[in-house]
């Protein structure tokens, strides 16, 4: 590989407003960033293992040099500390690997942003927060965790609005959008468990997402009844996920958990009623032939295309990733839509090992 | 614009054809993927919820730049 | 003294060329790389007619990409090389 470039760095005076210089050269992405010094660079570069000039990964559709120079400098612009600097290395390496085409992410006319979910310690020990008021603000290490990311995203990526990104709308996770689950108080084996992981290993998992959207049930005290509401909340037509299938994830609140646990439910068992009873008639998503007779091609092949076929929100109950999110008190979940059949999740260990064999739990070891 | 950039690395002259809102990312793209004489096709913008006669008029829009495309002399428009 | 960091990262610097041009169209294969976007399919097959029937060109393959937003698979683009002299594909809505 060939050698990488030094960051260039242009000299101002002593009394320079550097925030607003940062600004003027079109390195923020929107809020005021923290004007990297050499000293915070290198605590960064040593939490990320120094060698500057090693290239982690190029970061589509601008196809930037991601070095851990690079790197290092967007952490400190993002207000990182070097405890937050693994999580986002471990989030852009699993971003910019091909399953999850990036540049089809970065570039597409749909909202769909990274959503960052961290699993095992490596969550606690950045302080990240998966209780109370998780996707919302308060807490510096989902905030700078989030924006580092999306700051890589633009300044070395080159996803800049109107330019590379062509989001007709966008949405707020565009600033920050990076939580961990709730493992002290989820009922289940957590996420990356679930997926073949120890329960000591950490992982990032990565997925092009819409904003959550909120699932009210105060009323059942089952499974069903709280899981009949998310059907509810996945069964538009609305979102990608209903005419270009992929992946969408579904977020448990505690209490709500707590409930379905009660029932005796699983993560399987969960996934595989939503699955079951949620999706829209073939009729409805082609909006009854109105426009030209559709068939669809962004639909698996194999559905069946007759009016009164049940189109499925994902092809598989696999493709719903389930997390328990949020704080103790309140009868909330969300689920949060995908982008469609054009990107995979990413599921990696922080560290880089691949998955452990040991243990599945709940009848699946895949993504 | 990947792909044409691949094909024409393969030694095939292709025509690539975006929409006016796609121009300025094809230009980005084919710099990045560094074949920046790609020049691409452009027809006015939407494609996707047009009628079979709106389709007609993006295809009369499109045929004589993709000619010029594959002979070298298509041109850059801003 | 205070600096300003650049954040972007440098893009690599090998440019190539393009393919040689063709200088006359007539009886040359043609493919046409389908990116399976709404509507492409038509606009590229209407194109194709057009040009079977004006210019002579002799339609081979009709490709189509799995995911219109994904790269086509190098095989894919391997086969439509050996069965094509010219190709035209469409990205963007």
């Amino acid at each position: 590989m060939a050698a990488q470039p030094a960051v260039e760095a242009h000299t101002a005076g002593d009394d320079a407003d550097l925030v607003e210089l940062y600004y003027e050269r079109g390195f923020s992405d929107g809020l005021p960033v923290v004007p990297p010094t050499p000293a915070k660079i290198d605590a960064m570069l040593a939490a990320l293992g120094g060698e500057p000039q090693f290239l982690e990964c190029r970061v589509p559709p601008r196809w930037g040099g991601l070095t851990r120079e690079v790197l290092a400098v967007n952490l400190v612009m993002a207000g990182c500390l070097p405890q937050h600097a693994r999580i986002v290395r471990a989030a852009l390496r699993a971003l910019c690997e091909p399953a999850f085409n990036l540049n089809g992410v970065q570039a597409t006319t749909h909202m769909a942003a990274p959503l960052l979910v961290v699993n095992g310690p490596a969550a606690r020990a950045a302080g990240m927060n998966g209780g109370c008021n998780a996707f919302g603000s308060g807490n510096r290490a989902n905030a700078t965790i989030g924006r580092a990311i999306r700051l890589v995203l633009l300044n070395v990526g080159g996803g800049w609005p109107g330019e590379l990104d062509k989001a007709t709308l966008g949405h707020p996770g565009k600033y920050t959008y990076a939580v961990c689950e709730n493992e002290a108080l989820s009922p289940f084996a957590p996420y990356h468990v679930e997926k073949g992981f120890k329960a000591d290993d950490s992982t990032v998992f990565l997925m092009a997402a819409e904003a959550p959207h909120s699932v009210t049930n105060h009323v059942a005290n089952d499974a069903q009844g709280i899981l009949d509401s998310i059907c509810s909340a996945m069964s538009t037509f609305a979102h990608n996920n209903s005419v270009s299938q992929g992946h969408c994830a579904v977020v448990i609140g505690p209490e709500h958990a707590a409930t379905i646990a009660k029932s005796g439910w699983k993560r399987a068992d969960i996934r595989n009623y939503l699955w079951m009873y949620s999706g829209n008639t073939f009729a409805e998503i082609s909006f009854n032939h109105r426009y030209g007779k559709v068939y669809n091609r962004n639909l698996p092949v194999w559905y069946r295309r007759e009016p009164d076929s049940r189109i499925p929100i994902v092809p598989s109950a696999e493709h719903i990733h389930l997390f328990v999110i949020g704080g103790e008190a309140g009868r909330f979940s969300a689920f949060v839509p995908g982008w469609g059949h054009m990107t995979s999740p990413v599921l990696r260990e922080i560290e880089g090992a691949s998955p452990g064999s040991e243990r599945c739990v709940d009848g699946t070891c895949q993504l | 614009m990947h792909d044409a950039i691949e094909l024409e690395g393969r030694g095939v002259p292709t025509a690539v054809i975006v929409t006016t809102e796609f121009v300025r990312e094809a230009k980005v793209q084919r710099e990045a993927l560094g074949m920046p004489g790609v020049i691409p096709v452009v027809i006015p913008h939407p494609l996707s919820s047009l009628t079979d006669e709106e389709i007609r008029s993006r295809v009369a829009a499109a045929l004589p730049q993709v000619l010029a495309a594959w002979q070298g002399k298509l041109r850059d428009v801003d | 003294m205070n600096k300003i960091y650049d954040p972007r990262g440098s893009v690599a610097a090998q440019t190539r060329e393009i393919s040689p041009r063709a200088s006359s169209l007539q009886g040359l294969r043609l493919g046409v790389l389908d990116n399976t976007k709404w509507n492409a399919n038509k606009l590229l097959r209407a194109l194709r007619e057009e040009l079977a029937a004006q210019h002579g060109l002799k339609p081979t393959g009709y490709y189509r990409k799995e995911s219109f937003s994904r790269f086509a698979e190098p095989q894919l683009l391997d086969e439509i090389r050996k069965q094509s002299d010219l190709v035209v594909t469409a990205i963007g809505d």
